[in-house]
């Protein structure tokens, strides 16, 4: 372990490129194109379904593995087919992908897939598999490609969570359950609308904050 | 008569009521991407409006001779099935512009795809068949899901200048506003319905 750890020290410093390219990768990916807070990438299930944090962790979950497993196999889609062709396999793997999952998860959490209704079917078309895959994953090589899609797919879960968990305390004034002492309670913001205002501010104290980092650490 | 007032109540109800993006979020990210763009967003809305009529009338011919209703395992392959007839509907589209319409087509092809697969065209498919049972119903709720996201664009595009104004703060100027201005029309309409939607 230890062997492994001063392997990993010394390769880094020995290429000190590679490695402000890897945290460059992950600072783009995760922080400067936030899915959700900059790029607005599947809004929808955040905004309906995200009103309390283990609802949150449902989503997380569902997401991550239709997303991340479609953009792999479709990584695969020769880009000599035509374009038009192109969107609808990724839409095909996307819908091929959902059926192994769909067994999964309704074995593993039934209750939570029920609760998701039709916005689980259409995590298949979300934004990262449609679009963001042809503007920026596609056309990456594999080895970046592999670690955008993944730490692009984090950074989305992240906030998927903090917002959950923020919105359900807010709107309820309770966490899984446990009262919390609010002293005032927002019950609006479980609603669809509470969601758009609370990512829309969500949205802007993230874009205040790198702001402010960037001031701080030029 | 009744009837008649039935399917302008369907229809109605989608644009207005349940909004696609106002009141269930679908297509929001679709939205976004289309309003970095002023010039093509009411195009794109007529395009998605075109794409639910036909799906929804096609949606009403798969539920009923393909997937034989709701059954217990129907929801493992109804997304493939609506999806593949998604593709075929935009692959036959595609050509009959490319032939017919040549112009037309040049000026679209950059967001055609997205106006075809999003959330709201293929959540419209899931609620056409969660809805509706007649034909007429079908296309109504489909072409008031369409109607509902042109009417979402256009009020995007109204304000489009002022949310992305310069006069705005920074941290708020442009999505975050668009944000907070859906959320703010999303409460408006809101008002309209008095009951949760059902997913």
């Amino acid at each position: 372990m230890l062997n492994d750890q001063t392997k990993l020290r010394s390769t880094n410093e020995a290429n000190p490129k590679m490695n402000n390219n890897f945290k460059s990768l992950v600072y783009n990916s995760a922080i400067k194109r936030n899915p959700i807070l900059v790029s607005g990438m599947a809004v929808a299930p955040v905004v309906v379904l995200a009103d309390t944090f283990m609802k949150s962790v449902s989503l997380v979950i569902t997401f991550s593995l239709l997303t991340v497993f479609t953009l792999l196999v479709s990584s695969f889609v020769s880009q000599k087919i035509v374009y038009t062709v192109r969107i609808i396999l990724y839409a095909l793997i996307g819908a091929l992908v959902y059926v192994p999952a769909a067994i999964f998860l309704n074995a593993v959490m039934p209750n939570e897939i029920v609760e998701m209704g039709v916005y689980f079917p259409l995590l298949i078309v979300n934004s990262f598999i449609i679009s963001y895959s042809e503007t920026a994953f596609f056309i990456e090589n594999k080895g970046n490609m592999i670690l955008d899609i993944l730490f692009s797919v984090l950074g989305y879960d992240i906030v998927v969570l903090i917002f959950g968990f923020v919105r359900e305390i807010i709107s309820t004034g309770e966490f899984n359950g446990k009262i919390i002492a609010m002293p005032m309670i927002f019950s609006g913001f479980s609603e669809t609308y509470g969601g758009f205002l609370l990512l829309g501010i969500f949205a802007a104290l993230f874009r205040g904050i790198i702001l402010l980092v960037q001031k701080i650490k030029p | 008569m009744p009837y008649i007032l039935r399917l302008i109540t369907v229809a109605f109800v989608a644009v207005f009521a349940e909004n696609t993006i106002f009141a269930r979020a679908m297509g929001t990210s679709t939205l976004i991407i289309v309003s970095r763009s002023r010039k093509n967003i009411l195009g794109f809305g007529v395009c998605v409006s075109y794409i639910t009529s036909v799906t929804g009338v096609l949606s009403f011919f798969i539920d009923k001779y393909i997937l034989g209703g709701e059954n217990e395992l129907s929801y493992i392959y109804r997304p493939f099935v609506y999806i593949l007839t998604l593709g075929i509907v935009y692959v036959i589209t595609l050509l009959c512009l490319w032939k017919f319409f040549y112009k037309t087509f040049g000026n679209i092809k950059k967001y055609v795809h997205i106006s075809a697969f999003n959330c709201a065209v293929l959540g419209a498919m899931f609620l056409n068949s969660k809805y509706c049972t007649t034909l007429p119903e079908y296309f109504f709720h489909g072409l008031g899901i369409g109607l509902g996201f042109l009417f979402a664009v256009y009020m995007t595009a109204i304000v489009y200048d002022r949310l992305y104004s310069r006069e705005a703060p920074y941290c708020f100027r442009g999505y975050p506003l668009l944000l907070i201005y859906i959320g703010i029309l999303s409460m408006a309409f809101s008002g309209l319905i008095n009951y949760q939607l059902t997913y």
